[in-house]
């Protein structure tokens, strides 16, 4: 097919002061990376960067973020991440890292490498888990997890005739 | 991005996560929070948790939402995760602003859960717009996968049922509930048949032409209007070498029933002798030919024209009680109809309706009960599954003969008591069909052949033709019907329909025609043998049909109802054909054989002008309704070739008779037909872009698409009564007030408008006042009140049709052999030259006055209908004399005072637009801008408003327009007809030499070439 090809880097925020979670925003890392990889490869890698370059997801909460990037100049990104040290939003300095968790083609495959690995996550919290109260708190978190496909076939009867709404408007 | 754009990315984007992040929601509830210690406040935190997300969830969704309680908050926390749009809820929150001293196991474990199930509805939904089916890599899609959903997928099989269920993608109803080959079967195609004529009318041969011409519905028909192959020329060569056959059934058919000197008396104010022969006409009224008549509105002869019509009387078979109750047929075409039949009901006084006897069901149930007897025997052995239980299907579906449309319960008579006169509508209650060309004849003996006289001894009880055997009875009668096979034998010898008395009538009775049709399509030959020139023939030729022989039973209702009850359908023919012991052999049914009473009435060809009389002569055969189909194909297999509308406009114009109704501008039919031509014409101009388009106004063609005869009789008039006054006045010097003669330079000199003067001083000043008390009403000044005083003088246009005046106009019109100079002096003596004395009758008594004219080009050029017809100039003449290849002058550029306005209009409309752009963004209470309506469109290239003066618009001086005009391929160059002024014409008349007398311009409406043709008028 014609088309641009894209890398999609999933990574993970890794960091010890969680007010760092709080400034964590699509703008601020974006302009973050931006400026580590012109930091790391000069203008020229600034610029093959630039375009294509977005953060497509971010989540504060678990710190993972989805970045997109042309296929061509992915390396650069790639090896531009490990010299992110901290964030910096505000006039505050939060040190964090970022941690490459999976580099995909598609969007769609990086959802479904997430999905597996969060579950691998709740499954290794369950099992180190050693208080009573938690070990069930993640147990039904992980139940609603897998709970979550036999239901989304109703949801998506709903968002059919949702479809249909639409197409009549 | 526009909104559509934006809507189609919310859709693909729907399933899609968002940004989570924690600065979005809770900015407000900082201060609060921050006092709170770490381990309540996280409860605190999850109690407040729902809000953000239901309040998120108002905006998408109203439905879901609900208060939540803190002791089910778990639960509904979950719940709202699953029905927000966004996928992503957020976990447990708000410990966001401590630095906790520990990490919670459970609110990172939540948090990973939420964004597995955000995840896990981005994957399994499908976010785009395309099918299941287009999500598939190429390698993996299989043919017939979106037919079949089990060839899918399997994971993918659900959603691919989903969306077939849903209706865009679902294929449209089949209309037809049955299978073809159900729809294919005969009751089912009759039942559609009979359902699709209840609109629009079709006649008895409408499958047949569907198949091979363009149908068109017009005038309340069906009709086939050209073929579809190529035959302009063929069809043209049928008419004069061979011969072409139309069905003209859907003219309608007129009958008026009473006591002669009754009839006569009523029509006798629709008419008049001015204009022809009458009803009464002798030869006529005796039923021995067919007359044309042109009807008027009682009195009011030479205005308010209603059309032409023929007719035919039923001849007498004693002429000795003539007084008795006799039968008058009148011919006529449907658009004329309802104007006709209105004013022929209120010249008989017929208002009374008769109950419609005929229509009602009870006859017919009856005949269709009696069918399906006679068919039961057939049934059982032919068909071989036939469901006889059900009510419905035993009784077989009639097919519709005749007028589909017509409501049964509408009074088709009315009868008058004061005069006892009976009119009653005959139309589609008989077929006609013509056949023109010398081939007609032997098409005609060859396929009709008369009815065999049944004796008394065969087996007579059986047959329901009851009718013909009564008819054998009678000695006379018998021979009358030998009588007129034998004259009908003789037509087969002659070679041309056009020898014949013009109108001649023949009654006939024949046989079946399908019996002797031939086994293939052939083409007949005139057979030299019969051509004898004997006694008999030369009677015929010279005296016409006899008038006892004119007489046949189809003027007799009961027997035409008999006759189209009882025809052998075809499929019974062709059964007892394949019974035939030798195959291929004669057909012999014996007394069941069918007789079918037909009308044969020539039909005179061109009988105006000199050159090629009686081209285009030939025959119509009326016959019972029913029998249409069975009459035409034996006519195809004799070789008859099949025209349509556009042949029959061609062999009028060939024939140079008007055409109806396109040239009657004066009955309400020819306005209301050129009104729908100009609607036509100009939706089709309109489909071209206007650079591929001729631009009217700057060719200086103001009406390219309909005619102002009104404006044009108008001007006329005005404008020689501006003439006229200086030269009563006797002031040579008022002619420079004349803006025409100012153009001619050679004007009629001093000595010549004396002349004038003196002859018709004294009378012209006497009628010059009725015609200025007349000009009170409607102004001289027409051309801005035109449209104002159109209805006014709407009933003033007429076209002269007075024989007499016709005559003396058309020897005018021939040019003059003699010296131009002398004819000029010698013009108040004995020579044919229009003087003014002699032209004031006419003119006093048709002021606004149009004449039928036709035009021979004298070089090249074909003339387009809507030419227009002008004067040419003295230096034209001039030119003329001294080239003889001179083609004609051009008409040089006019400006287009329309383009700067259309221009101002599309500017106008683009600010408008681009202010309706930004009045959403910018200024949404202004309601964008001042509403676009107010000016009318313009078309560019073409004059809008009321026309100015259409006569002095352009160089040369405009006389009148051509309608019907074309490449004649009987004359072999370009030939006209149309319409003048009867004014202009004269008034032309008079100011051209004698040498170049009768020579007009022509202009096409595209193009600026004048080319001069001939004027003539022919009686």
């Amino acid at each position: 097919m014609v088309r641009f090809k894209h890398r999609y880097l999933l990574c993970e925020v890794v960091s010890d002061d969680p007010r760092c979670r709080l400034s964590l925003e699509d703008r601020v890392l974006g302009g973050l990376i931006r400026d580590t990889i012109a930091r790391v490869h000069g203008t020229f890698g600034a610029a093959s960067c630039s375009i294509g370059f977005a953060v497509r997801y971010l989540n504060a909460y678990t710190g993972v973020v989805l970045l997109r990037c042309r296929k061509e100049f992915y390396h650069l990104v790639c090896s531009a991440l490990p010299f992110i040290t901290y964030l910096e939003n505000k006039g505050h300095r939060y040190p964090c890292f970022l941690n490459t968790l999976h580099v995909g083609g598609t969007i769609r495959t990086c959802q479904k490498f997430l999905i597996h690995y969060n579950r691998r996550q709740l499954l290794i919290l369950l099992q180190n888990c050693t208080d009573e109260g938690e070990r069930q708190a993640i147990q039904k978190s992980v139940t609603r997890s897998c709970l979550l496909e036999e239901r989304s076939d109703e949801e998506f009867s709903e968002s059919g005739e949702e479809e249909a709404a639409e197409a009549v408007e | 991005m526009s909104n559509a754009k934006e809507r189609k990315h919310a859709k693909k984007m729907r399933n899609q996560p968002t940004n989570v992040t924690l600065s979005s929601g809770f900015v407000a509830d900082r201060g609060t929070k921050y006092h709170n210690g770490g381990g309540r406040h996280f409860h605190q935190a999850q109690k407040q948790e729902p809000f953000p997300g239901t309040s998120r969830q108002r905006q998408t969704k109203m439905t879901h939402h609900s208060p939540v309680d803190p002791d089910v908050k778990e639960q509904s926390s979950s719940k709202i995760m699953f029905k927000k749009k966004g996928g992503w809820k957020a976990g447990p929150e708000g410990m966001s602003q401590e630095i906790p001293k520990y990490i919670t196991a459970s609110t990172f474990a939540q948090a990973r859960a939420a964004e597995i199930s955000a995840m896990l509805k981005a994957v399994t939904q499908k976010s785009s717009n395309s099918l299941v089916f287009q999500t598939l890599p190429r390698h993996m899609r299989r043919r017939a996968m979106s037919h079949n959903v089990k060839r899918l997928p399997r994971r993918l099989r659900e959603i691919a049922q989903k969306e077939a269920e849903k209706a865009v993608h679902q294929k449209k109803e089949h209309s037809k509930n049955k299978c073809h080959k159900a729809r294919r079967c005969h009751k089912n195609r009759v039942l559609e048949f009979n359902r699709r004529q209840k609109k629009n009318i079709w006649l008895e041969t409408h499958i047949w032409h569907a198949k091979r011409f363009h149908m068109v519905k017009k005038w309340g028909y069906c009709l086939g209007e050209r073929p579809t192959v190529k035959s302009h020329r063929a069809c043209y060569r049928a008419m004069t070498n061979r011969c072409l056959l139309q069905d003209l059934s859907y003219y309608c058919c007129l009958e008026l029933k009473g006591k002669e000197e009754e009839i006569l008396k009523a029509l006798s104010p629709m008419c008049s002798i001015d204009a022809g022969l009458t009803f009464a006409a002798v030869h006529c009224l005796s039923g021995k030919c067919q007359g044309s008549v042109l009807l008027y509105r009682a009195n009011r002869y030479p205005r308010e024209m209603l059309g032409p019509v023929t007719f035919i009387w039923k001849s007498e078979r004693t002429p000795s009680h003539t007084s008795e109750s006799r039968q008058l047929w009148i011919w006529l075409h449907p658009m004329l109809k309802q104007d006709i039949l209105e004013e022929l009901k209120a010249a008989c006084q017929c208002v009374e309706p008769i109950k419609p006897t005929i229509c009602t069901p009870g006859p017919l149930l009856t005949t269709s009960e009696e069918k399906s007897q006679t068919e039961l025997p057939d049934e059982k052995i032919g068909k071989k599954r036939k469901r006889k239980d059900d009510g419905e299907n035993a009784k077989p579906v009639k097919k519709v003969i005749g007028d589909g449309t017509r409501d049964p319960h509408q009074p088709s008579s009315w009868i008058s008591a004061a005069t006892g006169i009976i009119i009653s509508d005959l139309t589609m209650e008989m077929n006609r069909l013509r056949l023109i060309g010398p081939l007609s004849h032997s098409i005609l003996t060859e396929a009709l052949k008369a009815a065999s006289v049944q004796t008394e001894g065969e087996d007579t009880e059986k047959t329901p033709h009851h009718w013909w055997i009564e008819t054998c009875k009678n000695p006379d009668s018998v021979s009358l019907h030998h009588r007129q096979e034998a004259i009908f034998e003789l037509l087969g010898g002659i070679t041309s329909p056009a020898e014949i008395p013009s109108g001649t009538i023949l009654g006939l009775t024949v046989g079946d025609p399908r019996i002797n049709l031939p086994p293939k399509r052939s083409k007949v030959l005139p057979n030299p043998e019969k051509c004898q020139d004997n006694e008999k023939v030369r009677q015929l030729l010279l005296e016409g049909v006899p008038v006892d022989c004119a007489h046949s039973f189809i003027w007799n209702q009961a027997i035409c109802k008999n006759v189209t009850e009882n025809k052998i359908s075809d499929q019974d023919l062709n059964r007892r054909r394949s019974e035939l012991l030798v195959p291929g052999s004669q057909l012999v049914l014996g007394p069941q054989e069918s007789k079918i009473p037909i009308l044969l009435i020539q039909q005179p060809g061109k009988v105006t002008g000199d050159d090629r009389r009686g081209w285009g002569s030939g025959w119509d055969i009326l016959f019972p309704k029913g029998w249409g189909m069975a009459f035409w194909i034996p006519f195809i297999y004799r070789g008859a070739r099949v025209g349509g509308l556009k042949e029959s406009v061609m062999h009028s114009q060939y024939k140079r008779s008007p055409d109806i109704p396109g040239d009657f501008p004066d009955c309400p039919a020819g306005v209301v037909f050129a009104e729908e031509q100009a609607k036509n014409l100009l939706e089709k101009y309109k489909r071209r872009p206007p650079a591929k388009r001729p631009n009217y106004v700057k060719l200086g063609t103001l009406a390219p698409f309909c005619c102002p005869w009104e404006q044009l009789a108008q001007e006329w008039e005005s404008r020689v009564q501006a003439q006229e006054e200086p030269s009563v006045a006797s002031s040579p010097s008022g002619e420079d007030s004349d803006s025409r003669r100012d153009k001619l330079p050679c004007a009629p000199t001093p000595e010549n408008t004396d002349l004038w003067s003196d002859e018709g001083g004294t009378s012209l000043s006497s009628c010059s006042e009725p015609r200025e008390a007349m000009d009170t009403e409607c102004p001289a000044r027409v051309g801005t009140e035109w449209v104002a005083c159109q209805d006014a003088t709407g009933s003033l246009l007429c076209v002269l049709r007075s024989r007499k005046w016709l005559k003396q106009l058309s020897t005018w019109c021939g040019p003059s052999s003699r010296d131009k100079r002398a004819a000029r002096r010698a013009s108040g003596s004995g020579e044919p030259a229009p003087t003014r004395a002699a032209c004031l009758p006419l003119l006093e008594r048709f002021p606004r006055a149009l004449v039928w004219v036709s035009l021979a080009l004298l070089r090249k050029g074909s003339p387009e209908p809507h030419s227009m017809i002008c004067v040419p100039t003295e230096e034209d003449f001039l030119r003329l004399r001294q080239d003889q290849l001179y083609c004609g002058p051009q008409e040089s550029k006019h400006s287009d005072p329309f383009k700067s306005e259309i221009r101002k209009q599309k500017e106008r409309k683009k600010v408008e637009k681009r202010q309706n752009k930004q009045a959403p963004t910018e200024r949404e209470g202004l309601a964008g801008g001042p509403p676009a309506a107010g000016h009318q469109a313009l078309t560019l290239g073409l004059w809008s408003g009321p026309l100015p003066g259409v006569t002095s618009h352009c160089s040369r001086v405009l006389l009148g327009f051509v309608t019907q005009g074309d490449f004649s391929m009987a004359v072999g160059g370009g030939e006209a007809l149309g319409f003048v002024s009867l004014t202009g014409l004269l008034d032309m008349l008079s100011t051209q030499p004698a040498a170049e007398r009768g020579l007009v311009l022509l202009r096409a409406p595209a193009s600026p070439q004048y080319r001069f043709a001939r004027i003539a008028v022919e009686v």
